[in-house]
């Protein structure tokens, strides 16, 4: 990249944006993939792996993706929590590749909840 | 003792204002006498300001003088009359009449804060020209000569070039030479007398061969307060060398350096380009020994 | 650019580099690609994190997991069990002095969660080595606010309402030191950066440089352009060798995108920086003597005013920390600066702890807080619960702040009239373990040696101070000594012309002030109290706690201690040089210091 303007540090900021907002995990919808040896065994990596492939094929930068251990219900693996910004977290149980597409569709990006799959919404009460 | 010659004059004219006239003027001027001081150059203190050291004591010149300088510049009872020169005395004991010629100074001594701007951008300049030195000839191995050529062929310019040229040489080859310094002189057109000032000024610079590890022991205040100096004695101990020396086979130089920035981690060393911190003065040895041949 | 999904930010700062940093990124590098994580996992290198004292340390975003103390080995573990399994280890999680359980998320670990952030805003969440990562964090915003919708004036008013001083020490107002440089009619005028942070115990400004060079840039064209200057250097010491790469890096990195250079940003505005490295004297932190420095003359302050010049022309000087605070400012506004902080300090100011204190490293902080909450909330308090004794603030030439004045609010003002200064910010904090005559007597024979030697009074009056202190510390001292340790100092202080001897007394005079029983103890009594001065201490073993297992006996240099295996052991007093080895080889407390 030669020379810059002005108007080309906001295209630069777009591009970094992603990155950026990652650190920050100041994100609008915050998904985690539960992995334990049990999520694993389930096939937790397929469903990463495809969460991440959506990020990036659809160029989203305001959702982040993280892992987390079990979440203690290992006979209903892979399991997934959506986290959208000010609402309560929401468990889906037993995913697929499909599953995992039509969640990122309809509940990430569009907001709705996927009943058909959800286990329960909220989390248990620490401490 | 009562004369008839007129009332006398509670005042004194003090001629000179070296040392001794500044004393005399300064005993005068305690005992309520009215002193004035002139001297024809146009500064007080005379010719022991120049010197460095006195017969026979030894003692510093200029502390012995300073505070003088200071009493007679400020005294309420003593008017100086500096760049002035007595035309005439008339009159008898008690009662002169003097008549100093005050020659034109052309700066407003209240304004002037002796920053010396004024004679930096002077366009006369009083240079005494003297028979140039015998200049030793640079002897210095042919390898050694291209590189510092090479080096001083990086930095343009004139003065502000030599202390990233110093810093340079003294990177490449630990220290820097003799011959090496004579060789930037001899380039660059300045007085060898000034590239050694800045040599010895600054703390990086060494003017004699250094060894093949560095050690340096951090005596920031932080390591300071958790033990750099006995690190320090340890290792002035175990290399048999003090603080600023180099072992025999060449092998390590001891210095302490002040702060390298690394607070957190005190107390610090560093080997060569290596840092080492939180050290206990017997691990700080271990370390040592690795670099050891 | 490639995203990940969990970003590992590894410090790489001076400190943690030297304990292993770069093995440990290779080291994580390699067992991510051994998990097939590569393209999820990034490892990052930021600049200083600023918790040296538990360095290396790694922050992994988004989750905010502190990891402290890193070793190579850990790698392996991190990855199976964090990135993999998503559980954080907690063997490595950091665990504050007073608990019992280890606190995984960084904001809620006590030396972070008191900072604020403006100096340092970026550190830890961008590679310093990458100018887009700078850019994404709205880098060089300001910039081209300024050089496109902003006139001078504005600007210099902007700098001006924010209440903005100089980091560096003195705390001239910027705006007005930029607004007196603007009407000079001289050209061509210079913008410098002063890095030369000599001040032992300080090193925000390398922590600066070393995690967020561009910063300091953006701020140096925002002054270029203000005050119609066409260069800029950046004065930094030796002794940092990251720093002046990262510094450079930056540099290359800035003009390959215009931002130095001819026609920034296509407005015809012209500006470039250059390095110029420092070679070791702590009086070239002196803006006189830093011009000389620059000039290629002796390095010697010079009488202001007339106003300090580069090559007879007209240069603005300001601290690497008020530089990073300028882009800030103008992206925000004046107004949100000028909230921070107290009537007249505005802001927040870098410190950087050290001394006898739990988390040493580097901290930013808002004007007005006290220095009990940096030393204890931040700080986490001295080591072993140890009793607070003082803090040196304001480097070399600051003063000893004591225990009752621990609610001081910090700012400009408040610390002058305790007998201290802000300086650049070090905060050496002292617990009864250090002797207050010793670190006086450290200070004289530092500022002793660094004196320049042009002002007489600077330079044989600390010599002379020094003498006496050693004398004191030897146990020499005569009672008299005290006055004329005052009488020294007032003298140097009033005869000096630069700042380092006007201020060279004032560990003296401030330790006198609140420490004289210890003075007295060491004349009078002939006892260092802090078990510190050699001459005035010996070393015995208790007969209690010795369990003979000749571990002391085995490190003494001097063969000076004697006995059986099993059996108490003793020091032979002739024998001993008092280098506390057997103090540190000892296991069980069993050495005594009195």
């Amino acid at each position: 990249m030669g020379k810059i303007r002005p108007e080309d540090l906001e295209k630069i900021r777009e591009r970094m944006a992603r990155t950026i907002n990652m650190r920050e995990g100041d994100a609008r919808a915050r998904v985690t993939v539960h992995m334990g040896t049990c999520g694993i065994a389930a096939g937790a990596r397929k469903i990463m792996s495809t969460l991440m492939d959506l990020v990036e094929e659809r160029g989203i930068d305001d959702v982040v993706v993280t892992t987390s251990g079990c979440a203690g219900l290992c006979s209903r693996e892979p399991m997934l929590t959506v986290e959208l910004k000010g609402e309560a977290p929401v468990k889906y149980v037993d995913m697929d590749e499909d599953k995992t597409k039509s969640i990122f569709s309809e509940h990430i990006i569009s907001g709705k909840v996927v009943k058909e799959y959800a286990l329960a919404i909220g989390s248990e009460r620490v401490g | 003792m009562s004369s008839n010659t007129g009332e006398k004059v509670g005042a004194v004219l003090v001629v000179g204002a070296g040392v001794g006239g500044m004393q005399a003027s300064l005993d005068l001027a305690e005992a309520g006498y009215k002193v004035y001081l002139v001297d024809k150059g146009p500064s007080i203190g005379g010719v022991m300001a120049q010197l460095d050291k006195t017969f026979p004591t030894n003692d510093c010149a200029m502390c012995t003088l300073a505070p003088r300088m200071v009493d007679c510049g400020g005294h309420l009872n003593i008017e100086k009359l500096t760049y002035s020169e007595i035309e005439s005395i008339e009159g008898e004991a008690g009662n002169f009449n003097v008549k100093i010629r005050k020659k034109a100074r052309s700066v407003d001594p209240d304004k002037c804060t002796g920053c010396g701007e004024c004679s930096e951008h002077c366009l006369v300049k009083n240079i005494v020209y003297l028979e140039p030195p015998a200049v030793p000839k640079i002897e210095l191995e042919a390898d050694d000569l291209s590189k510092v050529d090479e080096i001083i062929g990086r930095y343009s310019g004139g003065r502000e070039s030599l202390l990233p040229i110093l810093q340079s040489i003294n990177t490449e080859f630990n220290w820097l030479p003799e011959g090496m310094l004579r060789r930037v002189a001899e380039i660059k057109q300045i007085p060898i007398e000034h590239i050694l000032r800045l040599a010895t000024f600054y703390k990086s610079f060494s003017l004699e061969p250094r060894g093949k590890h560095i050690v340096t022991v951090c005596t920031g205040t932080a390591c300071h307060v958790k033990g750099a100096p006995r690190i320090l004695e340890r290792f002035e101990r175990d290399l048999g060398i003090q603080t600023g020396q180099t072992t025999s086979d060449m092998q390590f130089t001891l210095e302490a350096v002040r702060c390298i920035g690394c607070c957190g981690l005190s107390p610090v060393i560093t080997i060569g380009e290596d840092l080492y911190g939180k050290l206990s003065p017997a691990e700080a040895a271990k370390i040592l020994e690795r670099y050891r041949d | 650019m490639k995203s990940y999904r969990t970003n590992v930010m590894l410090c790489g700062g001076t400190g943690c580099v030297s304990n292993g940093a770069f093995k440990i990124k290779d080291a994580l590098e390699r067992e991510l690609k051994k998990h097939n994580l590569e393209n999820e996992v990034g490892v990052i290198m930021t600049g200083c994190n600023g918790f040296c004292a538990q360095g290396p340390v790694a922050v992994v975003k988004p989750d905010e997991i502190f990891y402290q103390l890193l070793k190579e080995e850990d790698a392996a573990h991190i990855v199976e069990e964090h990135f993999l399994k998503g559980r954080p280890v907690k063997e490595l999680l950091y665990t504050p002095p007073a608990e019992k359980s280890p606190v995984p998320k960084m904001s809620d670990i006590g030396f972070f969660s008191k900072q604020r952030l403006i100096a340092l805003r970026n550190r830890g969440m961008i590679d310093p080595e990458q100018i887009d990562e700078y850019i994404g964090r709205d880098g060089y915003k300001a910039l081209a606010k300024v050089l496109t919708s902003m006139k001078s004036e504005e600007v210099i008013q902007e700098v001006s309402d924010s209440g903005l001083r100089g980091r560096g020490g003195a705390g001239f107002p910027t705006g007005r030191k930029w607004e007196s440089r603007r009407k000079d009619p001289r050209t061509p005028k210079y913008i410098v950066c002063n890095a030369d942070e000599g001040d032992p115990g300080a090193f925000m400004d390398r922590s600066i440089v070393e995690a967020d060079p561009h910063s300091v840039i953006e701020g140096m064209i925002i002054g270029a352009y203000v005050v119609g200057a066409s260069k800029g250097y950046v004065y930094i010491r030796m002794e940092y060798p990251l720093a002046v790469k990262r510094m450079r890096l930056a540099i290359e990195q800035a003009r390959e995108y215009g931002l130095l250079g001819e026609d920034i940003f296509g407005t015809g505005f012209d500006f470039d920086i250059d390095i110029f490295q420092g070679a070791g004297a702590f009086v070239c932190g002196e803006t006189t003597a830093l011009v000389s420095s620059i000039e290629g003359r002796i390095p010697e302050p010079r009488q202001r005013p007339p106003r300090t010049t580069l090559w007879g022309k007209p240069v603005v000087i300001n601290n690497v920390e008020t530089w990073a605070n300028v882009p800030a400012i103008i992206n925000r506004g004046a107004k949100w600066f000028s909230s921070i902080g107290t009537e007249t300090s505005k802001g927040t100011k870098v410190f950087s702890l050290a001394g006898d204190i739990n988390n040493a490293g580097l901290v930013e902080v808002p004007m007005g807080i006290t220095l009990r909450e940096i030393v204890f909330d931040i700080g986490g308090g001295i080591p072993k619960g140890m009793e607070f004794k003082a803090v040196q603030t304001g480097g070399p030439s600051g003063g000893v702040i004591p225990a009752s004045q621990l609610d001081l609010p910090v700012d400009y003002e408040q610390l002058n009239a305790a007998g201290s200064m802000m300086g650049s910010g070090g905060m050496i904090i002292m617990s009864r373990k250090s002797c207050m005559v010793d670190v006086a007597r450290y200070f004289l024979e530092f500022l002793n040696d660094e004196s320049c030697g042009k002002c007489t009074p600077c330079r044989e009056g600390s010599g002379e101070m020094l003498r006496i202190l050693e004398r004191i510390c030897q146990g020499e001292g005569r009672p008299e000594d005290l006055d004329t340790l005052e009488e020294l100092g007032e003298a140097i202080r009033e005869a000096s012309l630069c700042g380092l001897g006007q201020s060279l007394p004032n560990p003296v005079l401030s330790s006198l002030e609140h420490f004289r029983d210890e003075y007295e103890a060491h004349i009078n009594d002939k006892k260092c109290p802090a078990g510190v001065c050699k001459a005035l201490i010996t070393f015995t073993i208790d007969k209690e706690k010795c369990k003979g297992c000749r571990l002391c006996a085995k490190n003494c240099p001097q063969e000076a201690i004697s006995g059986e295996a099993k059996e108490p052991h003793t020091i032979d007093q002739d024998k001993c040089i008092k280098c506390g080895v057997c103090l540190d080889a000892c296991k069980f407390d069993a050495v005594l210091v009195a």
